[in-house]
């Protein structure tokens, strides 16, 4: 029985909200001055030069227009943002992973680090807002003179490489968004590589944007000297914990227009408008049965729930004392009670989600090496390729027969199982980047990340219960013995949250229980330290007593009320649709009718890459900022004799992007290749494209410029080729492919090309495509289904780009236009 | 031994149009399993019109008719769940998919068809390098963008090669044969021949008689103005290389 919601009687949104964990040491008042630009300056104790440097810039962004051409900016407010916020003080800049305060580490472990580190990259850097939390480069290389630094600290380390370079490539007056990071930038990567140096391995960058209204404006410098060679890698990506949307939790503040969430009916809807507030007061925790449930939020906020004292035995008793009435529980109504009316025993609404969508490439074989993988399986590289291994239970042969017996369905080889005694344990393994790949997409990438796709969560409950079952028995040690409960644990709270759900769908509510971090001390006198672990459990054969089921979900009582007192930002979202709720921690709570003002974050980045005689710089970058971001960067290059400078960009998220990546090719023999990619999607408008500027001979230059608009998205290419008079012998070739898989969306191409020497050899292909109805057509009569179909193509479309990407990078990719198309068709 | 299962599909009374113009006027025409089915006729005729009917192509209107596989009604399913119903249409014109590699597109393909059991990455992988050399195919083939750059005798190998794939309960192959050279007649004839299943049946739309020399069918049905206008056995074939299609015209009375 789902709950009317017209019943609820219209209350005072305003102030019903979430706890809002930004905290930062150092932050500025919101707005844009000389004097703020003096106090950044100030707070970086930097040189006199540098000073001067942003007060200049600052004069000319007052003076400098709004560009007059390309896409709208007028919703830039550029007194509603803060400047500079820093969750660090200043300088604070972390060596030591384990040094950074848990709500930071969190977010960015995320997104890949450290493990990315030990893995994949030469250093690591990773920026939060205006600070940089983290920097760390490898120890071999910083012994053959590679600087892998934030900015700031070159500026004060390393003055003399900084000062020849720094605004040299990108002047502050080129244009208003340069000359605004000039006058505040703060944080960005400096790397210089020494003359004859390979940096091998990539180095790789964090950006990340947390609070609305806070704008990040980092200054990246990179100079590869003669004959060196390095890979920069900057990762521009949201991150997701906390909140219900569909597949996993997502931070509440993290939540932008048009993201989904489900609401009290198990259905998806999406988010309209976020809203933030200050508030100071009482908030109300609030903790059920299942402990690690707990939420928290303000008093006001309506909570659906059936009060105990509506279904108790007898009315007159004093609640909790007398039993609950089954059959007036059974025909209860829940319904809206403000969180701060709430007692113990109340009973808070748990509902099943009902979407299923099936996906025939998830079979019997991969659901078990999945269930599997949750429990005890890694993914790593040997040898250089990639590989997954698992660990079972040394005395259950016939796991490793079932595991071994799907390995081998899926990838054709049979895996290696190699006896573990002293761990009592079985190692299976196999390299298989396919087998890699489908664990990393579907399970998360490490133990305390392992969390479910969105298409495992929306699999039939019959499929999900194959994946349940392998889990459960991989996880070993409390499946089979323990004679009470099915349980298994995990040290990632969004795993357990899926567990929790996927029971729910298989008609059992499990409760999920937090065991804390603790160290141990063994008999021999090692130490071990356990992280903090989550148990999901429910009792074997019956139900939690405690807990009833009701045909749309499950009444859950709560164990505990508690108020804390709390002086922050709350934040609260309205959502679409007519059910007027949506879930916290799995609960269902009221939506905000309040009206809010809008917010976006603006993201204004300089880029200055100097590539000396001979040598190669590549620098990748993947965007997919939240979709309220403005995105407005300045990139270019300068490229010396028969150097090679290669830019590969990937534009997903934010909401309107203008960003067009250049070479000046200033010595003979100088290469430059751009490949850029666009994918936008409704309300997003991507204005890319790259600039070739030669002003020596025989340079030569490669633009690919390719773009995806679906559901009203708009891209465009504008494009520059110059070719000076002396420049002789050029060769240049730009070519742009733009798909429009539908009507609503829109695609411009705007190249310019300013040539001024005869000889030289130009090439410009543009191609505007639709999808194909025949090569949709031709795909589905081979039984793929419209939107697999779709992604095939589009997936094809850009595999050109995808081939040059990180491997966990073309994942998020492939997962991204995925989602996007799931919501474009049917 | 017991019987292969049986199928028929049942194409009654269909009247289709393009563009707004009706091409189809009527077609009646039985396929069994067990059976390799001819159907001939000139240009324009449509034949290629019925194929795209029945596979269910958006440009491709049925006005009147039916068609069932099996007593399903076929021309009730979107595209997608027609091909998983078991109907297969090797294209005459296929279309191309720039970055999708032939080899990720079969293996995409076959994973569609083996729900959840009988999935198995080394049968596929057996049964493939089985019919890309049965078919004289260069296995580099496969690392390639769908069709993008393939010969016109490469393309329609591929339509075999994803025939052989599927295993459909009925296959139509639109010309496979157009454009082919003659060594290669002879191995996609002989091919199909040999993939043949006794559970499923193959309707074959060509224009000559040298392939249909492997395929050795049952029934040959001649399609002139939107009807199939003549039908006969193995002979047929024979006598309309010999003769063309203005003799069969004639005859197309409602009297003949
Ligand atoms: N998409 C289309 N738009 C307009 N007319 C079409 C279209 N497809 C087919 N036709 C017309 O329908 C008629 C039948 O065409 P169809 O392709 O079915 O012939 P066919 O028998 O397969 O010929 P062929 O032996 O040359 O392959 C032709 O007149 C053709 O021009
Ligand atoms: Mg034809």
């Amino acid at each position: 029985m789902s709950p009317s919601t017209s019943e609820v009687q219209p209350l005072d949104y305003t102030r019903y909200d979430f706890k809002d964990p930004e905290t930062y040491k150092v932050r500025t008042a919101r707005g844009l001055s000389r004097a703020i630009v003096e106090e950044i300056s100030r707070l970086k104790n930097e040189p006199e030069w540098m000073r001067e440097y942003r007060l200049r810039a600052f004069e000319h962004f007052l003076e400098r227009p709004m560009p007059d051409w390309g896409p709208s900016l007028d919703e830039i407010d550029f007194d509603a943002y803060t400047y500079y916020a820093n969750p660090l003080a200043e300088g604070e800049t972390k060596r030591k992973w384990e040094d950074l305060p848990a709500d930071i580490k969190n977010t960015f472990e995320k997104l890949g680090i450290p493990k990315a580190e030990r893995e994949f990259f030469g250093g690591v850097g990773a920026q939060y807002d205006s600070g940089t939390v983290y920097h760390k480069i490898r120890e071999d290389l910083e012994k053959k003179g590679v600087v892998f630094t934030d900015t700031d600290t070159a500026v004060q380390k390393y003055p003399d490489i900084v000062r020849k370079y720094f605004g040299k490539i990108v002047p502050y007056n080129d244009n208003k968004f340069s000359a605004l990071n000039s006058a505040v930038w703060s944080g960005g990567s400096f790397v210089y590589v020494p003359p004859g140096v390979d940096a091998g391995i990539p180095l790789q960058a964090y950006f990340r944007i947390n609070a609305k209204n806070v704008g990040q404006f980092e200054r990246t410098l990179i100079v590869a000297d003669k004959g060196a060679k390095v890979h920069y890698i900057e990762g521009c990506l949201p991150v997701g914990e906390e909140v219900l949307t569909g597949d996993a939790l997502a931070p509440i503040e993290s939540l932008t227009e048009g993201q989904e969430v489900v609401n009290s009916d198990g259905v998806a809807t999406t988010v309209e408008r976020t809203m933030v507030r200050p508030y100071d007061g009482d908030l109300i925790d609030i903790t059920p049965v299942s402990v690690g449930n707990a939420f928290q939020l303000t008093p006001e906020h309506p909570v659906l729930s059936v009060p105990r004292s509506d279904v108790q035995v007898s009315r007159r008793a004093p609640p909790r004392t007398t039993g609950v009435d089954r059959k007036k529980l059974a025909n209860a109504r829940p319904r809206f009670v403000p969180a701060g009316e709430l007692r113990s025993g109340d009973f808070l609404h748990y509902p099943i989600h009902r979407t299923a969508r099936d996906d025939p490439s998830l079979g019997t074989p991969e659901l078990t090496v999945l269930g599997y993988y949750l429990a005890e399986g890694v993914t790593r590289i040997i040898n250089g390729g990639e590989a997954v291994t698992f660990t079972v239970p040394l005395d259950e042969p016939e796991h490793v027969d079932d595991l071994a017996g799907a390995i081998r369905a899926i990838t054709g080889t049979p895996p290696w199982v190699s006896p573990q005694p002293a761990e009592h344990a079985v190692e299976i393994g196999v390299s298989s980047k396919d087998l890699f790949t489908l664990c990393r997409w579907h399970g998360g990438t490490s133990a305390g990340k392992k969390q479910l796709s969105k298409v495992v969560m929306d699999l039939p409950p019959e499929k999900q219960a194959v994946l349940l079952e392998k889990y459960y028995r991989g996880d070993g040690n409390t499946y089979e013995r323990s004679g009470t409960a099915h349980r298994v644990s995990t040290t990632s709270r969004q795993l357990a949250f899926q567990v929790q759900e996927l029971q729910a769908r298989q008609g059992v509510y499990a409760s999920i229980d937090v065991r804390e971090p603790f160290e141990e001390t063994m008999k021999d006198g090692r130490r071990i330290s356990h992280a903090r672990a989550y148990t999901v459990s429910h009792p074997r054969g019956t139900r939690f007593r405690a807990v009833h089921r009701v045909p749309d979900g499950f009444l859950v009582p709560i164990r505990r009320v508690r108020r804390t007192p709390y002086k922050g930002n709350v934040h609260n979202f309205h959502v679409a649709g007519s059910n007027n709720t949506y879930l916290v921690k799995g609960f269902s709570v009221h939506n905000c009718t309040a009206p809010v003002y809008s917010t976006n974050s603006l993201h204004a980045a300089v880029v200055e890459v100097v590539a000396e005689p001979y040598a190669k710089i590549r620098y990748t970058t993947v965007q997919n900022w939240s979709k309220n971001v403005y995105n407005l960067v300045t990139k270019r290059a300068h490229g010396y004799e028969d150097s090679l400078v290669e830019w590969v960009d990937g534009n997903m998220g934010s909401r309107v992007t203008m960003k067009y990546p250049s070479v000046y090719l200033k010595g003979r023999g100088a290469r430059a290749d751009i490949l850029s990619v666009a994918f936008a999607s409704e309300g997003q408008i991507i204005d890319s494209g790259a600039k070739a500027v030669h002003s020596a001979p025989d340079t030569s230059s490669k633009i690919v410029s390719k773009s995806i608009a679906i559901r009203g998205g708009q891209t465009s290419y504008r494009g520059l080729l110059h070719i000076a008079k002396g420049a002789t012998g050029v060769k240049a070739a730009v070519r742009c492919d733009a798909l429009l898989p539908d009507d609503l969306s829109r695609s411009d191409t705007y190249p310019y090309n300013e040539i001024h020497e005869e000889d030289a050899t130009v090439t410009h292909e543009a191609v505007v495509g639709k999808i194909g109805e025949e090569q949709i057509f031709y795909l589905m009569s081979r039984g793929l289904n419209e939107s697999d179909a779709i992604h095939l193509i589009l997936m094809g479309f850009l595999a050109e780009f995808a081939k040059e990407l990180p491997v966990d990078y073309a994942l998020e990719l492939n997962r991204l236009i995925q989602l996007e198309m799931t919501g474009a068709v049917g | 031994m017991p019987e292969a299962p049986r199928h028929t599909l049942v194409i009654e009374g269909l009247h289709a149009e393009v563009a707004g113009k009706e091409i189809l006027k009527g077609v009646d025409l039985t396929l069994s399993s067990g059976e390799i089915t001819a159907l001939m006729g000139p240009n324009g005729s449509g034949k290629s019109t019925l194929a795209y009917a029945l596979m269910g192509h958006p440009k491709y209107k049925v006005t009147r008719g039916r068609a069932t596989l099996d007593g399903k009604d076929l021309l009730a399913l979107p595209v997608d769940q027609r091909s998983r119903a078991g109907l297969f249409l090797g294209f005459q014109y296929p279309q191309e998919v720039s970055g999708l590699s032939l080899s990720k597109f079969l293996w995409t393909a076959y994973m569609q068809r083996h729900t959840a059991e009988n999935a198995d990455a080394e049968t596929f992988g057996k049964d493939l390098d089985t019919h890309l050399d049965y078919l004289g195919m260069d296995p580099s083939l496969l690392k390639r963008s769908l069709n993008e750059g393939f010969s016109g005798g490469e393309k329609k190998r591929v339509e075999v090669l994803q025939m052989a794939t599927l295993a459909p309960t009925f296959a139509i192959l639109d010309e496979p044969d157009s454009g082919l050279d003659i060594d290669a007649v002879r191995s996609v004839g002989e091919t199909v021949a040999k993939l043949h299943r006794p559970d499923a049946g193959i309707l074959v739309i060509t224009h000559y008689q040298r392939i249909l020399k492997y395929l050795r069918p049952d029934r040959v049905h001649v399609m002139v103005d939107g009807v199939v206008a003549l039908s006969g056995g193995r002979e047929l074939a024979e006598e309309l290389e010999a003769k063309g299609y203005d003799w069969v015209r004639a005859g197309s009375t409602p009297a003949a």
